[in-house]
């Protein structure tokens, strides 16, 4: 131990890839996995040893860069979230066939409860979609040991492999103990004999199919001294994983009487089946507790010799978060009663738009713009981004949200179907994740969609990461193909407003594609002067060179 | 069997209030004070006004469980008196709130005041303090939350030292005055609690 701070789960993670020597880090923001990214962004440039750090446009791309790294003989360390694994989705399933050369661990934080998400996705189903093993910590220390194992595994076993972690680990703050941080070390690249493994065409593919199926075994042998089975005298028992395994020992503290019930705790998949049989031969009854869906339980209920209950037959509800009291409730633990909870009925209080952020403007102006061509009740596709809380009441300015990039590609189809005009709203940073290759499909539609890009330059909703599509937006627009008439760039500011409603109006009427950017910072990162050093560059370029 | 007891703490309020930071001094407190000590906190939409809460456990035996159980919280420090409301049930029987008195009213629906006050003061163990005549008085805009800190510190084992030492820290990039300021604010919240029934 060099050192003891107090860091969250998800830092934690990103600590660890530091120490254990990765030449980079990569990713795409998105809550609960952002500040894994960020602790070792601050690492890296603190320690300016020719390491990088670097946000991508999106998490495919990460992931891919990651895989870059790895075939030229370095660790890289892949961060995202559990829907931005479904993006990556590509190259990870894929990087199961290619192998790796340097360690490539995957950190996956996924979000059960839906505290920020569209989703409630187990991205352990995703490790055993792509046969990759996957590591589960449930705790913020074990976080940093199993990267760490993660790394050593990786390149033992020549895969990526998956660190899932959840909301609750991610965001809790505990004292971490650190190891000597080792320096980045190259393997040096893909070897020549090993080239084909990478180039996966047809016959390639099929045999490191075959190479990853045989490679199984020792998958499960690697992952089975992390899983452990806990006799008891009881013929009930417990399977954990994640935050079933931290919520169930804290119980045990509280209730020692719990340590009569054999316990199967599984922190790393796959799962060795040697280890559910021993396990099941000693209960007549298992209560499965594990974050998001029922692996484990359908897992154990599929070999018979046992009761399972879990969240398929209604011991856990099937949605939403453990959490100790749900624990309780399944194992018939009397729960305290706490004070009476007041009798005032308590409106939620849920997140707004801040005061004087040009989103409002922009709506506005597109609000009273439908109004003013006739069509107010047009539906408008919306994205992921602080731009999202418009579906909100009383504004309720976007009628759909459902993935990133989706609004152009939807506003298109609905206008394949008829529909005009038809409107998609999208964020800078969401436009550069997946709203390029959209854009792209709308220009060559040739329907009548309007699509409104809210540009503030940075990646509000995570934290106002530096926008990859910064201060790039009208030049990506136009290398569309898009003409001037088609494009109009506007500032979303009160006194603007009744110039914004007109030239928005006029892109309505447009018969073909037209797009509206408008482009104000974020305030929270104009406070924050995040893109202060990026602006004086740029004008002491200007002042230089000659500037477009 | 005499096990350990683990303690927990509520924190509450509104997006950009400061839940968060005075969740990680009082983690750190805990810490330095020979506690095992855990923190949780849901911080997604925190920065767009919304509810945000933290919790942390505390206990002599190592802790894994971040978030504490109905019922399981000893104590309850809320910036804000409707998102104190919301998380009464969370104390123990015998557990204390302390509570802000200046409301966040820029939302759908908040109830009369008086209603939001009359239902805490039914709270056995609320402490109520008016933190804007208290800014006023240390003539220090953002003394609340501090004073919210040192209400609660009378029910929590951690000596003055410490207190002074993780408060300074915490502001020492910011300068002398200002660390001098949050001091201040936090003895006035000290001051407010005279007889911690129960801690």
């Amino acid at each position: 131990m060099v050192q003891s701070t107090l860091a969250l789960g998800v830092e934690a993670v990103g600590c660890a890839a530091f120490d254990a020597g990765i030449k980079g880090a990569f990713g795409y923001p998105g809550t609960p996995s952002t500040e894994g990214f960020e602790a070792v962004e601050l690492l890296i440039h603190g320690a300016q040893d020719g390491r990088v750090a670097q946000w991508a446009a999106n998490e495919k791309v990460a992931y891919d860069l990651a895989m870059g790294m790895s075939y030229s003989g370095f660790r890289a360390l892949v961060t995202m979230k559990h829907v931005g694994l479904n993006v990556a989705m590509d190259a990870y399933a894929n990087s199961a066939l290619t192998g790796v050369r340097g360690g490539l661990v995957l950190l996956v934080a996924d979000d059960p409860g839906m505290h920020s998400s569209q989703n409630e996705q187990d991205s352990r189903r995703l490790a055993e979609f792509a046969w990759l093993p996957c590591l589960e910590p449930s705790t913020v220390q074990e976080c940093y040991d199993f990267t760490l194992r993660a790394f050593e595994l990786s390149e033992a076993l020549q895969v990526p492999v998956m660190l899932r972690i959840v909301t609750r680990l991610a965001h809790c703050r505990a004292a971490l103990a650190r190891r000597a941080a080792l320096a980045p070390a190259g393997l040096g690249p893909v070897p020549a004999s090993a080239i084909q493994d990478w180039v996966l065409i047809p016959a390639n593919a099929r045999r490191r199919y075959v190479d990853l199926l045989e490679k199984q075994p020792r998958l499960m042998a690697e992952a089975t001294p992390l899983n452990r089975l806990v006799p008891g005298s009881a013929r009930r028992g417990v399977a954990l994983s994640g935050m079933g395994r931290a919520y169930f020992g804290q119980l045990l503290h509280e209730n020692p009487a719990l340590a009569d019930l054999p316990r199967l705790e599984i922190a790393a998949y796959p799962v060795d089946p040697g280890l559910e049989q021993a396990f099941l031969a000693q209960v007549d009854e298992v209560v499965v507790f594990e974050e998001d869906y029922p692996v484990l339980e359908e897992r154990l209920g599929l070999r018979g010799t046992a009761k399972v209950r879990g969240r398929l037959d209604g011991a856990l509800p099937r949605t939403g978060e453990l959490t100790p009291r749900l624990l309780k409730g399944a194992l018939g633990l009397e729960a305290p009663a706490g004070k009476a909870a007041a009798a005032l009925e308590l409106p939620i209080r849920g997140p707004r738009f801040c005061d004087g952020c040009g989103h409002v403007d922009a709506y506005e102006a597109l609000q009273e713009a439908l109004a003013q061509v006739g069509a107010p009740e047009t539906r408008v596709f919306g994205d992921i981004g602080c731009y999202t809380l418009a579906a909100q009441e009383p504004m309720a300015a976007i009628h759909a949200v459902v993935e990133m990039g989706a609004s152009i590609s939807m506003a298109v189809g609905a206008a394949l179907a008829g529909q005009t005009p038809s409107v998609a709203v999208i964020g800078d940073s969401t436009f550069g994740h997946s709203g390029l290759p959209a854009l792209l499909t709308a220009a060559d539609a040739g329907v009548n969609v309007t699509v409104m890009i809210l540009d503030n330059r940075v990646v509000g909703m995570t934290g106002q990461q530096p926008s990859q599509a910064l201060d790039q937006v009208e030049r990506m627009v136009r290398g569309m193909g898009l003409q001037e008439d088609q494009l109009q760039v506007l500032l979303p500011v009160p006194r603007q407003h009744d110039a914004n409603v007109a030239a928005v109006a006029a892109a309505l009427r447009h018969p073909g594609l037209s797009v509206v950017v408008f482009r104000r910072e974020c305030i929270q990162s104009i406070r924050r002067g995040v893109l202060k050093d990026h602006d004086r560059q740029e004008r002491e370029r200007c002042t230089t060179e000659v500037c477009s | 069997m005499n096990v350990p007891r683990i303690h927990g703490i509520v924190l509450s309020g509104v997006g950009g209030q400061g839940v968060l930071s005075l969740a990680q001094i009082l983690l750190e407190a805990l810490r330095r004070s020979g506690l095992h000590a855990l923190q949780s906190e849901i911080h997604g939409m925190s920065q767009r006004g919304g509810s945000v809460h933290a919790q942390v456990c505390y206990s002599e035996i190592p802790l894994t469980s971040p978030i504490l159980d109905e019922g399981g919280a000893d104590l309850l420090v809320a910036l804000e008196p409707l998102e104190a409301l919301r998380y009464v049930s969370m104390l123990r029987m015998n557990g204390h709130l302390v509570v802000a008195e200046e409301p966040q009213m820029d939302m759908a629906g908040y109830p009369p005041l008086d209603d939001v006050y009359a239902a805490l003061k039914t709270v056995r163990g609320a402490h109520l303090v008016d933190t804007e005549d208290l800014a006023r008085r240390l003539n220090h805009r953002q003394a609340g939350g501090m004073a919210l800190l040192g209400m609660a510190s009378k029910f929590l084992p951690v000596a003055d030292a410490v207190w002074h030492e993780v408060i300074a820290q915490r502001f020492e990039a910011k300068g002398a005055r200002v660390t001098e300021k949050n001091l201040e604010a936090f003895e006035a919240g000290r001051g407010l609690i005279h007889d911690p029934v129960g801690a």
